[in-house]
């Protein structure tokens, strides 16, 4: 599976750029030899020259011991290498501009660059990985990459058109075969939809042929005398009786297609819904955070309407269209050859104008939509922040920004009005000269006056004008078969690609079940990072036993939430093992471990629904008694008993309706219902005000009682019950120890910290601690 | 409020006298000024990269702390000024096109495939992510490893590259 990652990855910088998916091998190879058969570890493309010209032929390459600069040649000469030894570097330096980055491998103060690399943003993210090892050497680590270079280097450079869009556009017949093979489970559904399109399609080809047949071989007897009254009226009420019952059985075939098809549709995209929902519960964090909420949301939402739309109603359409006009053609020739060939001949063409037409139309619909996008931008910008709108009065200027988009998008809309309403009476238009001309050959052959003696009856005649009101809807469908097809693949692509996703977190088949966790949490040499190469936890170690309650502190982006994350394995690490009640993590039942692991986060997230159903959310069957329980607790029953509504008010999207520290209180009474085990807080109390921060101070220290509790906190204060403080900066714990004894280290951060914290709240009191936070920062 | 702001910005522009930079042996930018002596390395950073491209330069040293800030280059001694337009020339590169070969829609991205001014490109953007119009006219591009791509005069684009960006101008 992983091998196929890769894959992937080398398909995408070899179908997405114009650069190799690899080192090239003559460069390699001319590198490797430099470095005395010691391997390239890492390599990236420097893709700027001096002069800062594009020039994908300069590479640079990290082996164990030496730095290589290597030049492609773009003839036969041999490629060009230069080396350095990796101890002679002194310092690395990268400097980030718009789009011209640098990385520079100095020798020491005042010395020439050991060398100096200009490359593009495309280019960073292998750089950087260059960029960290050496500075992990620098700091006296040596790090070795633990996946191979080539796979790195490709890793970097599609990780952005990955993140884009994952699945690189494959074969679009193999995502429709994909798609279609959804309908398996219907078969006799299918069966039933397709056997009634292709009867409608055949019974609306009966009334025109009869109508033929009355007029030659009842009505023109009849009105000649060959034929007496009364067998005419009879054989023509059995005609127009088997026209009517070709209608009535035709509606019959409609409404059997429309209402099986679209039903059938409707139960594949709710077995592709449902498919992909359950899919998205298995997968891990690091997904999420790669993919906008947005297109997730549109994925499982419009995609699957639209793939309704395809298989309901575009594939039936598509299919029949193409019999149609086949049918058609074959019986309009087999009607009168010359005639069929003046109606059928222009087909083709018609399709390809209808089709080009067609691309046109996405042209102009694509502006129209970047102008409807700006439209709605104001829209998004402007409602969310109508406080800030009003208090600096700009609704004069919000409703002119507002009317001249909105000017602009009706214009582009006007436009797309213009080509369609032009197209359409064009095409009719021609379509009725195609039949004038068919009338321009008939006329003589009907009236006898043809010159070649060819004569036409008149119920052919009659029989062939009908079949050609028939021509319109197919040739309209067949060409916009590419924008059917092109708005379904897209649509399933979405979808498989998230389906094709595999989670990274994988129980083993034999997960053990730990019942009940005591809540012993142990680190040993644990090492993570979120890409094969930089390292976020870089050997932590330790070792908290059941019912401690350890403090992690130290500046944003050290690694302390990267910690929290760990433990309750969202990530798997990348080094060293996690140990609960001395078990590997990675052993256990993920989904029964993390029903003894609880979590209150800063922005304590409420689902729409009620208080009660969001105090139950980790435990359905909890009864009223044990809610009112967890409230009192959480210090959250007093406020809930104001509220006209109580347990049962909605809490609206996501919690709006509360205040900050009213979400928390719930937040902290679904904790406490839970009875985790293990318990993380993170920094729970950081954003609200020092009264609710004293009721949430007070919750928690009951909802931390006998449990292994791991609380993130900026506020110094608010770990007064940690039984011991871990500091934790750049991946590592540079301290650790009780709060007293971390304030006897005379040049400890810890007790820096404290100290920055004591003066600001002494100066300004507690409302200034947001100034410490970024100060820490 | 506005008395206050000017009095900052006139001020930075007259510590420029005191205000020298140069290039070390190792392709560095180095400064020191009046009010900071001691010589710092330092980086640019253009406060209006597209409204003001040749003004308002920050010069921050490691710490990220502003040695100075230039609101006019012209306004420092030559050596200075020089030494400050090689970094600026780097900080501030972006591509510019000369001709769009195709733009093709795929599922959430867009490819573009251009000639620039430093070479031939293929890049992508997200399909949502529309060119920003720039104020002097012109459009910025931006793909999605982040490189920008300046389209500054749209009219003097060849007619089929003009085409295909239609869709995008106004």
């Amino acid at each position: 599976m992983l091998g196929a990652v890769e894959d992937a990855d080398r398909e995408i910088v070899e179908r997405y750029t114009d650069q190799p998916s690899r080192l090239p091998a003559a460069l390699r190879a001319g590198i490797e030899a430099d470095f005395e058969g010691e391997p390239v570890q890492l390599y990236a493309l420097a893709d700027l020259d001096a002069s800062l010209k594009l020039s994908p032929t300069t590479w640079v390459a990290l082996g164990p011991e030496r730095i290589a600069i290597a030049r492609d040649s773009e003839d036969e000469t041999p490629p060009v290498v230069r080396s350095f030894s990796r101890a002679s570097i002194q310092a690395v330096r990268l400097e980030p501009g718009l789009s011209c980055n640098s990385l520079s491998f100095l020798a020491g103060p005042d010395e020439p660059a050991l060398a100096r690399l200009r490359f593009t943003h495309r280019q960073r993210r292998a750089m950087e990985n260059l960029q960290f090892v050496v500075e992990q050497q620098l700091s006296g680590r040596t790090l070795e990459p633990d996946e191979p270079a080539d796979d790195s280097y490709a890793d970097a450079v599609a990780g952005p058109v990955r993140d884009a869009q994952a699945l690189v556009a494959r074969n679009d017949m193999a995502v429709i075969w994909r798609l279609l093979s959804y309908l398996a489970p219907y078969k006799g559904a299918v069966t039933f939809g397709m056997l009634s399109a292709t009867a409608l399609t055949l019974l609306s080809l009966v009334p025109p042929y009869l109508t033929g047949q009355i007029i030659d071989e009842i009505v023109k007897p009849v009105q000649e005398g060959t034929m007496p009254m009364d067998e005419g009226l009879r054989l023509a009420w059995w005609a127009v009786g088997v026209i009517a019952l070709a209608y009535a059985l035709r509606q019959v075939c409609a409404w059997a297609r429309l209402r099986w098809m679209a039903v059938l549709g409707e139960h594949v995209a709710r077995d592709l819904r449902t498919e992909l929902y359950e899919h998205l519960q298995g997968l891990s964090l690091a997904f999420f955070s790669r993919k906008k909420t947005g297109s997730l949301i549109t994925r499982v939402s419009a995609d699957t309407d639209r793939l309704w739309e395809f298989l309901a109603l575009g594939v039936v359409d598509v299919s029949l269209s193409i019999i149609q006009l086949l049918g058609l053609s074959a019986v309009l020739i087999h009607l009168d050859w010359q005639m069929g060939l003046v109606m059928t001949l222009p087909v083709p063409f018609l399709c390809w104008i209808t089709f080009r037409q067609g691309q046109r139309m996405n042209r102009i619909f694509l502006r129209a939509w970047r102008k409807w996008s700006r439209l709605t931008d104001v829209l998004s910008d402007t409602i969310p922040g109508m406080r800030v709108v009003k208090a600096f009065h700009q609704e004069e200027r919000e409703k002119r920004r507002f009317a001249l988009r909105n000017f602009d998008a009706t214009v582009e809309f006007n436009r797309l009005h213009a080509v369609w309403t032009t197209f359409w009476p064009l095409l009719m238009f021609a379509v009725r000269g195609m039949v004038v001309l068919v009338w321009v050959l008939a006329v003589p052959r009907v009236l006898g006056d043809s010159p070649a003696g060819v004569t036409l009856s008149s119920g052919t005649f009659v029989a062939f004008l009908l079949y050609m009101t028939m021509f319109i809807a197919p040739i309209d469908i067949i060409g916009q078969i590419a924008r059917i097809m092109n708005r379904a693949t897209s649509s399933a692509h979405r979808i498989f690609e998230v389906l094709d996703t595999q989670p990274q977190v994988i129980d083993s088949k034999e997960a053990i079940r730990l019942e009940p966790v005591e809540g012993r949490v142990t680190f040993e040499d644990v090492v993570f990072g979120y890409d094969g190469v930089r390292q976020v936890i870089r050997g932590i170690s330790f070792e908290v036993k059941p019912g401690e309650v350890i403090g992690l502190v130290g500046p944003s982006g050290g690694g302390k939430t990267t910690v929290t994350n760990l433990i309750a394995r969202f990530y798997d690490v990348t080094g060293g093992r996690i140990r609960i009640d001395g078990v590997d993590l990675r052993d256990l039942d993920t989904g029964h471990y993390r029903e003894q692991l609880g979590m209150v986060l800063q922005d304590p997230y409420l689902f729409h629904g009620s208080v009660l159903e969001n105090i139950r959310y980790g435990m359905p069957e909890a009864s009223f008694a044990q809610v009112i329980e967890a409230a009192t607790a959480a210090n959250a029953h007093d406020f809930l008993c104001k509220l006209p509504n109580g347990y049962d008010t909605i809490v609206g999207e996501r919690g709006h309706t509360l205040s900050g520290g009213e979400r928390q209180r719930i937040s902290i009474a679904r904790a406490v219902l839970h009875d985790p085990r293990i318990l993380i807080l993170d920094e729970a109390t950081s954003s609200v005000d020092t009264e609710t921060e004293y009721k949430i101070q007070e919750a928690l220290d009951r909802l931390v009682a006998d449990r292994t509790v791991f609380a993130i906190a900026h506020r110094l204060s608010t770990l007064r019950r940690a039984g011991r403080i871990f500091v934790i900066d750049e991946g590592r714990m540079i301290e650790h120890g009780t709060h007293r004894e971390l304030l006897a280290k005379p040049e400890g951060t810890y007790r820096r910290l404290s100290e920055l914290q004591q003066e600001l709240t002494q100066q300004h009191g507690s409302a200034s601690d947001s100034s410490v936070r970024e100060r820490m920062q | 409020m506005t008395k206050t702001l000017t009095s900052c910005v006139s001020n930075a522009a007259g510590d420029l006298q005191g205000l020298r930079l140069w290039r070390g042996a190792d392709g560095q930018l180095w400064g020191r000024s009046n009010a900071e002596p001691t010589p710092r390395a330092v980086r640019v950073c253009r406060l209006f990269p597209w409204s003001r491209p040749a003004e308002y330069v920050s010069l921050r040293d490691e710490d990220d702390e502003e040695l100075a800030l230039v609101s006019r280059p012209e306004l420092l001694e030559s050596a200075s000024r020089e030494a400050l337009e090689v970094s600026l020339a780097e900080a501030g590169f972006v591509m510019e096109i000369a001709s769009i070969v195709s733009v093709e829609e795929e599922i959430e991205i867009r490819t573009f495939s251009v000639e620039t001014a430093q070479g031939p490109r293929i890049f992508q953007t997200e399909r949502d992510e529309w060119p920003l119009e720039l104020a002097g006219g012109g459009l910025l591009i931006r793909d999605v490893a982040g490189d920008l791509y300046a389209v500054r005069d749209p009219e003097r684009l060849d007619p089929a590259s003009r085409k295909l960006l239609w869709v995008f101008l106004d």
